[in-house]
């Protein structure tokens, strides 16, 4: 029985230059569970993302996947490794057509129908929207083919950016049952990095407060103080 | 300008940063007027040739290694030389006035080029593939205009056998020499000089240089007249001497030559250059007889491997050795610079009533996509005014638009009453801007204090040959310093620094620049609660004691909230809200619009889905 | 006038087939191979080495196709790759490259000019004209090339993965794609695609191991003026093509050489995008 940790992470510290945006963080995941990473912005949430999905090389400590160890490993590695990134900016290729757009997430074309047809039913509208141009989507339809570009390759784990930014409130509550529903079905674990306080705890069992490139705090989301202690942190 | 009684004794310390050069330059000159006689007529002959390609290296050397310009093309310049002597003497004849006029001829013609290649490459966004494109394209037009020539031009076999001067080798020897060591003491000096700093800066970023106020491209544009006329005027020399000219000469094949000497040798070095393109040029002459193919062959792995695997050349590999085997000598620490108040500038615009900043109807699109819509405001002396809202709000893109007047797809922005219209950074700043990156953006080849002495370009133009002990520079700036500890390290190059002293240099860079209105991008990304502190002292004292206008664009409410006296938050490309720091802070829809709920800003912003 | 025509046709077509592979590369790894010409030499030198095999000219393009790629291979591994981040020194590196190319070509084969005889002699009658024949074959070349970069891109997976590379590499890589092994191949295919060319120009005219060099320039410019789409270098190899065809016959033959060169840099400096969409 596998009981490694799908993604941890050891005393990271990782910046830009030497600026040290994150600046020592402890981060482990196990199958099926869900962290809601929140904090305001520039506190270090998106950088945190970019270096366990390996674009910025960390400046200390460590980062294992599967119990492998994953440090200084390329994105393209990383990504193999049923790991799914959507980024916060530019995460579509607005020229490429909603089937190419997803055809880049498979390992193989041919997986596509079969792949495709597993998580049809959470996209109605993308299924005859195939041959559009990604980028002539509504706001909305391209953050929904975002998600669906994650799970079509039944991925592991998922890292998402403040993807609620920008979305209408019943599009959130859709996105957040189907990734209960993957989370629950598929065992699949996540990292969502959040603002919207509601929806991270409606889809995770942990949080985790990142202020200023540290964790001052944590914990379950059933905890009834947790959205007292997050509110703080969060507030203006 | 500085206290007068103050500049007497620097001056008496400023002549050591000619001295040397000039030294080892009188040295050089006694060395070759011995050699003149003493060595092989065939060797002096090689030499004579090396120590004008030589020349023109140097002007490679000036271009590329020190400026970052890579160029193919000074070969056309020395061609120009050449040929102008050529035509002339071939066609004319030969005379003392003949050859002046020649000359002159010469001289015109190389900078009449300079100008255009510079109008074609060297423009506010031009890309540096391209100007390399073009300096590739120049000889190459020009040896096609030459066999396009005729009998005019001679076409591929050249021109020869014309009257020059009569003067034996030796004596050509020394005048050859000469001018080698002339150009590269003035080179050296200018390089050493607080201009020639510049030419690293624009090197190491172009942006920030222009951002500081400097026309790079009208930089870059005279530098490169220079480097053509010092290389027609070697081009000149070498058809009196030669009294042969060829399209080789004018060729990409030579000006691509002078490039792998100038690297081989050690781009950026000066002396590297020399003595690379002298030995490589009188080697392959000793050698290409033996092996033909093969020398050139040799060259260029050479040349490709140095570029791939030691990009700094071969020179610092030998300087390292020559280091470790001579006798250690002290080496004499240049006088460490210091730093002076610069008296008040008359401001022709004190008691102007304008706002420091005026924003009107500013819009800015990507195509369909509205990055910024109808944002209006004014910005008054004094004000510390924050910039928030979420990602994507269109922070950033507000203030390019205010720092460049070429961003904006409309509206209007006015800095201290005048507008900005089209005008390029480096002329807004003229008008009062300064603009600090997120990112701290400094030279790290510089030390500290010619970082500053670049910032101070546009008030207080360089030496082209001196190298200044003091700097002076304004108290705001001179506080940032004095407060982070930097005005103790003003010989500390860049890359020594940490995050929170390269923001702080860099704060310290914009103030020199003695604006009006500070655009601050997230200024305290990165830095430790203790540096936040300091820097939140830092803008409190700029706005309120030196009446300074500053803008920024926080990430950090808490941060915001005790510094500011102003908050506008802008969501979805749209001021939100524009107001006091309470009346912001305490507000519901700023609430709802950082916690992502976006209809109840829409609905105040007045648009819809 | 039909002449004419055709001639500006022809050219545009062997503009487009010597400067595509440049172009893909351009596309990709956002660099200008200065080692271009040195791959079209080799290609030349190709077809004479064939003929002097005694073998059937038609055998020097897919000679040339492997050559080119496995020297791609070469370059690419040892030279482009490690300055990757350094993109004038990837320009000046490959330019070096050239001349050592040149430099081996002319140890191998001398410095001499070298005829290759064309596959197809003689002229076809069009219309009430007659025109070269191996011209016209160059147009079915260019095609040929066009529609299989068309369908390399558009039709497989490579070429998706490359068209994704080249929008957003950074995205590309999240997404699993290795972009290095995407810049390999594509630097392979377009040296391939060069000595190709090469081989195809030399019944034009003759073979010496500084023929790319003539050639180059204009490949440079018509890859700066297209950007990275195929549709853009098609455009700018007719119209500047043509314009080169103009003046070399109304005004003069070596002004007409310099034509595109000159044009070219015009145009970029008022247009930074060229013929691209802006």
């Amino acid at each position: 029985m596998n009981a490694q940790p799908i993604v941890q992470a050891t005393a990271l510290k990782s910046g830009y230059g030497e600026a040290m945006v994150i600046k020592g963080i402890d981060l482990a995941l196990a199958r099926g569970e869900v962290v809601a990473v929140l904090g305001k912005n520039g506190m270090g949430k998106s950088t945190l993302l970019k270096t366990l999905m390996g674009f910025i090389k960390p400046a200390a400590g460590e980062i294992a996947y599967f119990g492998e160890r994953a440090t200084g490993l390329a994105p393209n590695r990383i990504a193999r490794n049923d790991v799914a990134y959507i980024p916060q900016e530019k995460a579509l290729f607005q020229d490429l057509t909603v089937q190419e757009n997803l055809r880049l997430a498979l390992a193989r074309d041919r997986d596509f129908a079969p792949k495709f047809e597993r998580i049809r039913d959470y996209f109605p509208f993308l299924a005859e929207r195939m041959k559009q141009k990604a980028g002539t989507l509504s706001g909305g339809e391209q953050k929904m083919l975002l998600i669906a570009r994650a799970l079509i390759r039944e991925p592991k784990l998922i890292l998402i950016d403040e993807i609620t930014e920008g979305m209408q409130p019943s599009v959130i509550e859709r996105l957040a049952g189907i990734l209960v529903r993957e989370r629950d079905a598929a065992g699949t674990a996540m990292v969502v990095v959040e603002q919207h306080v509601q929806f991270a705890f409606s889809v995770a069992s942990r949080y985790a407060v990142l202020e200023l490139g540290e964790i001052p705090a944590q914990g379950p989301t059933s905890d009834p103080a947790a959205a007292a202690t997050v509110s703080r942190y969060l507030s203006i | 300008m500085a206290d007068r009684s103050v500049s007497l004794p620097l001056a008496a310390r400023a002549l050591p940063a000619w001295r040397t050069p000039v030294a080892i330059g009188v040295v050089a000159l006694v060395l070759i007027a011995v050699g003149s006689v003493t060595m092989p007529a065939f060797l002096i002959n090689n030499l004579i040739r090396a120590f004008l390609y030589a020349v023109v290296a140097i002007t490679v050397d000036l271009l590329w290694g020190y400026t970052g310009i890579l160029t193919f093309g000074q070969s056309a310049f020395f061609g120009i030389g050449a040929y102008a002597a050529g035509l002339v003497f071939t066609h004319v004849g030969f005379s003392l006035p003949l050859a002046a006029g020649a000359l002159a001829a010469s001289v015109v013609a190389a900078w009449v080029v300079s100008r255009i290649i510079g109008w074609l490459a060297f423009y506010h966004g031009a890309s540096p593939l391209y100007a390399s494109v073009v300096t590739l394209v120049l000889p190459i037009v020009l040896v096609q205009g030459i066999y396009s020539g005729g009998e005019f031009t001679g076409s591929s076999s050249g021109l020869s056998g014309f009257d020059s001067f009569d003067v034996p080798l030796e004596a050509w020897f020394c005048i050859t020499g000469g001018l080698l060591v002339v150009v590269a003491v003035l080179a050296w000096m200018f390089v050493r000089s607080d201009a020639g700093q510049l030419l690293v800066a624009i090197r190491e970023n172009e942006v920030r240089c222009e951002y500081l106020g400097i026309d790079i491209s009208r930089y870059k544009r005279k530098l490169s007249d220079v480097a053509a006329i010092v290389a027609s005027l070697a081009g000149f020399l070498f058809a009196c001497i030669q009294m042969v000219v060829a399209p080789e000469y004018a060729g990409f094949v030579f000006g691509t030559e002078l490039v792998i000497w100038v690297a081989l040798g050690g781009r950026g070095s000066l002396i590297g250059p020399i003595f690379g393109t002298i030995l490589i040029d009188v080697g392959s002459a000793y050698l290409s007889g033996s092996l033909p193919y093969v020398w050139t062959l040799l060259v260029g792995v050479a040349f490709v491997v140095v570029i791939v695997a030691m990009p700094r050349g071969l020179g610092p590999i030998v300087a390292v050795g020559a280091r470790r085997a001579l006798p250690a000598r002290a080496r004499r620490k240049p006088a460490p610079m210091t730093f002076t108040v610069a008296p008040e500038r008359e401001r022709s615009d004190i008691g102007s009533l304008a706002p420091a900043l005026s924003v009107h109807d500013v819009r800015k699109h990507f195509g369909t996509l509205k990055v910024l819509d109808g944002i209006t405001f004014d910005a008054r002396a004094g004000e510390l005014l924050s910039l928030i809202g979420p990602n994507g709000a269109g922070k950033s893109t507000l203030m390019r638009c205010i720092a460049d007047g070429s961003e904006r797809s409309g509206g209007t922005v006015e800095l201290g009453g005048t507008e900005i219209r089209k005008l390029a950074p480096y002329d807004c700043v003229a008008l009062g801007v300064g603009r600090k990156f997120q990112t701290a953006t400094v030279f790290d080849s510089l030390t500290v204090g010619e970082a500053l002495r670049v910032a101070r370009n546009r008030i207080e133009p360089p030496s082209r040959w001196r190298r200044e002990t003091t700097l002076a520079l304004p108290q705001p700036a001179l506080d940032v310093l004095r407060l982070t500890g930097l005005d103790r390290m003003a010989d500390r190059e860049c890359r020594y620094l940490s995050h929170g002293q390269k923001q702080a240099l860099e704060l310290a860079m914009v103030l020199a620049l003695e604006p009006r209105t500070i655009l601050l991008d997230e200024p305290t990304a990165g830095l430790t609660k203790q540096e936040r502190t300091q820097i939140g002292e830092i803008f409190v004292s700029l706005s309120s004691r030196y009446r300074l206008c500053l803008l920024l664009v926080e990430h950090d409410l808490e941060f915001v909230q005790q510094i500011s006296s102003r908050i506008i938050v802008l969501h979805q490309g749209r001021i939100v809200m524009d107001g006091g720091v309470d009346e912001v802070v305490k507000s519901e829809l700023v609430r709802a619009v950082y916690a992502g709920e976006t209809h109840a800003a829409k609905d105040a912003s007045g648009d819809d889905a | 006038m039909l002449n004419l025509l055709l001639d500006i046709v022809t050219t545009a077509a062997i503009l487009f087939t010597v400067s595509a592979g440049l172009l893909i590369v351009f596309g990709v790894m956002k660099i200008i191979n200065f080692s271009h010409g040195a791959f079209l030499t080799v290609g030349g030198y190709a077809s004479v080495v064939v003929a002097q095999s005694g073998f059937n000219w038609w055998w020097s393009v897919p000679f040339s196709l492997v050559v080119g790629f496995l020297l791609g291979m070469a370059v690419e591994r040892f030279i482009v790759r490690p300055l990757y981040g350094r993109p004038l020194d990837a320009i000046l590196a490959t330019w070096g490259l050239g001349i050592i190319v040149g430099q081996l070509i002319t140890l191998a084969f001398g410095r001499g000019v070298q005829m290759v005889a064309s596959p197809v002699n003689g002229a076809v009658p069009v219309f009430s004209e007659h025109y070269s024949a191996y011209r016209l074959l160059l147009v079915v070349a260019a095609l040929i090339v066009a529609l299989a970069l068309g369908w390399l891109l558009n039709g497989t997976r490579l070429g998706l993965q490359t068209r994704a590379v080249i929008m957003n590499e950074g995205l590309a890589r999240a997404l699993g794609i290795s972009s290095s092994r995407v810049r390999f191949l594509t630097f392979c295919t377009g040296a391939a695609l060069a000595a190709a060319a090469g081989t195809l120009i030399t019944p034009l005219s003759s073979v010496d191991p500084n023929m790319g060099v003539a050639w180059v320039v204009g490949a440079f410019m018509l890859v700066l003026v297209s950007g990275s789409s195929l549709v853009s270098l098609a455009v700018a190899s007719v119209v500047l093509g043509g314009a080169q065809m103009l003046v070399s016959t109304f005004v003069d033959p070596v002004l007409g050489g310099l034509t595109i060169a000159v044009l070219a840099a015009l145009l970029l400096r008022f247009r930074p995008e060229g013929f691209a969409r802006g």
